[in-house]
C-alpha cells in the first residue's frame, strides 16, 4: 500500500445509480480479534444510507477499514470502490480518490495550522481531479466561502487542527473537509453526536447540501433526530461486525421506539438490501 | 573535568591556549593564570558522558582566525540606515576582529535606553562569579570563551521601553573560532528583547558567552536561533543573575551543528523572580545537540516554567540535563519543567535527564519527560484527507517544532535560515 505517483484513476463522470461502494463479506480483526465479521454493503450514487447498532458493534471499525487504517488487518472479504479494489490503495489515495471518513473523534493535532492543513489536503484532491491547485489567497478565500455551509467562524484557521475545539466545532470541521474534499462517497462516523440543537441543523444542511445525485452518503448515527432532517433511503443494523438487518426510515423509528434486543431475536430473517 | 589521560585531545588543547595566547600578543608566557589547570572534559565525566568533543578538536589550533562574513540580515532589518530599524531597535553584527558594528560597518548609533556600560562599572566575568557557586569549574564553553582574547559587548539598559538588540554571527570561512562575550547590566524596571543568530556553514568553532544582571523587576526576553553543518561546533555559555520581581524569557532553537553544547545558568539570587526556558532542538543527520541548564533559587517564591522539545532523526542524538536547585531558603518555589522529545530514526538517540535538587519541603516542583514516535492516529488523520505519508510526517514535524519556534519573536521569523530548520516548505504537491 504506497502511495503512487501517478493517480490511480481519474474520476469518470458518475450517472446516479451507479455503484460507488461494494463491500462483500469483509472480515477484519485488530490483533488476534475479529471485530468485522462478513459485512457486505452496497452504495449507489443518490442514496444515503443510515448505519445504526450498538456500541462496540463494528460500525466505527468499518468506517476506518473503508479510510485505510493501519491498526486493522482485512482477514477476507472485499471493497470496491466504483469498481476498483480499495484495499490496494494507500489511505491518502483513497481520500484522493473521493472516498471521505469524518472520524467519530476528530484528532487534536498540535502545532500543524488548520488553514494550511485544508489546502494541503483540498489541493492534494484537487490535483487528483486534473484541477488546478489553489494558491494561499484563493484558498482563503475558497475556504471562507465554504465555511459559511457550516455557519463556523473564520477564526478556526488560525488555530491548530482540532486543538482545543470543543466536540461540536471538531464536528463542524469535520464537515467543512467534507465540504472542501467534495467526496463522492462521505462515511459520516457519528457526526451528529456533541451537537447542539442548531449546530445538529447546521450540519444536517451542509450534509445535505453536499449530498448530490452523483454522491453517496453513509450516516452512522444513534439518533433519530438526524434521520428526521435527512431522510435515508436504507437503514442498516450492525451487531457484532454484521449488518443484521436492512430496511427503509420506519427501521430507524422503530428502533427509536423498541431499543436493538427485538431486532437480535428475529436475526435478521427480513432483510430486504437491494 | 578532572580526566586528562588522552593525549591527543591534551595536545590540542595545549596548542590551541598557545595560540590564542600568541593572539593577544603575550607570547606563551601571556598565557592567562589557570589555564593550565583544567583539561577537556572526557566521557567518564557524568557531565560529558554523551557528549563527544571531537568534532572541536577536528579544528586545527593553528589555522584558526576570527574571520565573519557579513549575515544575511532579512530584508526588514535591511533597509534601515545605520542599523537602526526603529528608534529603539538596534542590529550589530560581529566582525573579523571580534567588535560589533551595524550592517553598514559603522559603529552604532546607541538607541535610546541602551549604552555601553561605563568603564569600571563592571568586569568581565564578574556577573559569572555571582551566578555559578565558587569552587565550581566554568562550563568548557565558557571557560575556552575566557581564554580567547578580544573586546566584549558591555551594554547597560534602562528605562522601561522595551529596547530591541538583533546580533547575528555568521561564520562562513573554515577554520574560524568565534568567541563574542557580551555583558548586559539591566536597570532596575529595565526591558531588552535580545535576538541572536548564529549562523555556520563552515567547519568552525562558535563559542558565545552572555553574563547578564538583571535588577529589580528587569526583563529580559533572549530568542536564539543557532544553525550549523556537519564540522561546526557551538558552544554556549549564560550566566544570568535574577533580583526579585525579574523576568528572564529564554528560547533558542538549534539545529545543524556537528557538535552543540549549550550551558545556561541563571540564579534567582533572591528568589521572587520569574525564569522561562524553552528550547528546540532538531538532530538530524550526525548532530548532536545537547543542552545542560541550571537553575538556582536562591530565595523563596521563585518561579520556572522550562520546556525542551527535541526531534531526533538519522543518526543524530539529543542530550538535555535540566538541573534544578531549591535549597532550603527557597520555600514557596513553583517550578515545573518537561522534555519533550520525538525520536525519528532506529540509529537516533535521545538522552533526557531531570536533576532535580529540592531541599526546601513547601515548595511545587513538577517534570516530565517524554520519548515517542510519531503518533500514528496523527498520521492516520492527515492521511485520511490525501496527504502523502512523507508529507504528513512533515507537517508533524514541523508542528512538533512550531511549539517552540512559535515563541520566537515575528523579527526572528524573518531569517530564511529557519527554513533550513523546517526543510524545504510543504509542497502542495504530494
Ligand atoms: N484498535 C482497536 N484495538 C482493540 N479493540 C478495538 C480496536 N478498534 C476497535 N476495537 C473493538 O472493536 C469493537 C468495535 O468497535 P467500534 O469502535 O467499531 O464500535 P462502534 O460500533 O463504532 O461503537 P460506538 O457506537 O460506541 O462508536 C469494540 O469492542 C472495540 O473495543
Ligand atoms: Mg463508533
Amino acid at each position: 500500500m504506497t502511495s503512487t505517483e501517478t493517480t490511480p484513476f481519474r474520476e469518470a463522470p458518475i450517472q446516479p445509480g451507479d455503484l460507488l461502494l461494494s463491500i462483500e463479506n469483509l472480515h477484519a480483526c485488530v490483533e488476534e480479534n475479529e471485530i468485522l465479521r462478513g459485512v457486505s454493503l452496497q452504495i449507489r450514487a443518490g442514496e444515503i444510507h443510515a448505519l445504526m447498532g450498538r456500541n462496540g458493534s463494528g460500525k466505527s471499525t468499518l468506517s476506518k477499514v473503508v479510510a485505510g487504517h493501519p491498526a486493522y488487518t482485512v482477514t477476507a472479504g472485499s471493497i470496491h470502490y466504483r469498481g476498483q479494489d480499495l484495499l490496494g490503495l494507500a489511505p491518502e489515495d483513497r481520500a484522493r480518490s473521493g472516498v471521505f471518513l469524518g472520524f467519530q473523534y476528530p484528532v487534536e493535532i498540535p502545532g500543524v495550522s488548520n488553514l494550511e492543513f485544508l489546502r494541503v489536503s483540498c489541493n492534494a484532491r484537487r490535483q487528483h481531479r486534473g484541477q488546478e491547485e489553489l494558491d494561499t489567497f484563493a484558498f482563503e478565500d475558497h475556504v471562507r466561502e465554504t465555511m459559511a455551509i457550516v455557519q463556523m467562524d473564520p477564526a478556526f484557521l488560525e488555530r491548530s487542527v482540532n486543538e482545543g475545539f470543543s466536540g461540536g466545532e471538531k464536528k463542524r470541521n469535520e464537515v467543512l473537509q467534507m465540504a472542501l474534499l467534495e467526496p463522492l462517497v462521505a462515511i459520516l462516523d457519528e457526526t451528529d453526536s456533541g451537537l447542539d440543537i442548531d449546530a445538529l441543523r447546521i450540519v444536517a444542511n451542509g450534509v445535505k447540501k453536499l449530498a448530490l445525485p452523483t454522491t453517496a452518503t453513509l450516516l452512522i448515527t444513534h439518533y433519530q433526530r438526524l434521520l428526521d432532517a435527512i431522510t435515508p433511503d436504507f437503514v442498516h443494523v450492525m451487531a457484532a461486525g454484521r449488518i443484521l438487518r436492512t430496511g427503509d426510515k420506519d427501521l430507524a423509528m422503530a428502533l427509536e421506539q423498541r431499543g436493538y434486543d427485538w431486532i437480535e431475536e428475529a436475526d435478521g430473517s427480513d432483510t430486504l438490501q437491494p | 573535568m578532572s580526566n586528562v589521560t588522552q593525549s591527543r585531545p591534551r595536545l590540542w588543547l595545549e596548542t590551541l591556549l598557545q595560540v590564542l595566547a600568541q593572539w593577544s600578543g603575550g607570547g606563551a608566557a601571556g598565557q592567562p593564570a589557570g589555564a593550565r589547570d583544567w583539561g577537556l572534559p572526557t566521557r567518564r565525566s557524568e557531565a560529558w558522558r554523551f557528549t563527544d568533543l571531537r568534532c572541536l578538536t577536528q579544528l586545527d589550533p593553528t589555522r584558526l582566525h576570527t574571520g565573519t562574513a557579513a549575515p544575511h540580515w532579512p530584508e526588514a532589518f535591511r533597509q534601515a540606515p545605520s542599523g537602526q530599524v526603529s528608534p529603539r531597535r538596534l542590529s550589530l553584527q560581529l566582525d573579523g576582529r571580534g567588535h560589533w558594528l551595524s550592517p553598514q560597518g559603522e559603529p552604532p548609533p546607541w538607541p535610546h535606553g541602551l549604552m555601553p556600560l561605563p568603564t569600571g562599572d563592571i568586569a568581565p566575568g564578574q556577573v559569572l562569579r555571582t551566578v555559578i557557586p565558587s569552587g565550581t569549574l566554568l562550563p568548557l564553553g565558557a571557560q575556552l570563551n575566557g581564554v580567547t582574547p578580544g573586546p566584549s559587548l558591555g551594554l547597560q539598559v534602562s528605562g522601561p521601553d522595551p529596547v530591541h538588540l538583533d546580533l547575528a554571527i555568521q561564520a562562513e570561512h573554515a577554520q574560524a573560532w568565534l568567541a563574542p562575550h557580551v555583558l548586559l547590566v539591566l536597570q532596575p524596571g529595565a526591558r531588552l528583547c535580545l535576538n541572536w543568530h548564529v549562523a555556520a556553514t563552515a567547519q568552525a568553532a562558535v563559542l558565545p558567552m552572555v553574563e547578564a544582571r538583571l535588577g529589580l523587576g528587569a526583563q529580559l526576553e533572549e530568542a536564539t536561533m543557532a544553525w550549523g553543518c556537519p564540522g561546526a561546533a557551538f558552544l554556549g555559555g549564560s550566566f544570568i543573575h535574577q533580583s526579585p520581581r525579574s523576568v528572564y524569557r529564554r528560547t533558542n532553537a538549534t539545529w545543524g551543528w556537528g557538535l552543540s553544547r549549550d550551558e545556561p545558568f541563571v540564579r534567582q539570587s533572591q528568589g521572587q523572580a520569574e525564569t522561562h526556558l524553552h528550547g528546540l532542538a532538531v538532530a538530524r543527520g550526525q548532530s548532536l545537540l545537547d543542552t545542560h541548564s541550571t537553575v538556582y533559587f536562591d530565595g523563596p517564591a521563585g518561579r520556572l516554567r522550562q520546556r525542551h522539545q527535541a526531534l531526533a532523526d538519522d543518526r543524530g542524538h539529543s542530550v538535555f540535563n535540566g538541573r534544578v536547585v531549591v535549597p532550603r531558603v527557597a520555600q514557596q518555589t513553583d517550578a515545573s519543567q518537561l522534555s519533550r522529545n520525538l525520536l525519528l530514526s532506529t540509529k537516533a538517540r535521545i538522552d533526557t535527564k531531570p536533576q532535580l535538587e529540592i531541599v526546601a519541603d513547601d515548595v511545587q516542583c513538577t517534570h516530565g519527560a517524554t520519548v515517542s514516535c510519531l503518533q500514528a492516529d496523527e498520521l492516520f488523520y492527515l492521511q485520511s484527507r490525501g496527504i502523502g505519508r512523507d508529507q504528513a510526517s512533515r507537517l508533524l514535524q514541523r508542528g512538533f517544532c512550531e511549539e517552540i519556534l512559535q515563541r520566537l519573536p515575528q523579527s526572528a521569523l524573518l531569517w530564511p535560515s529557519l527554513q533550513s530548520l523546517l526543510e524545504t516548505p510543504v509542497p502542495d504537491q504530494p
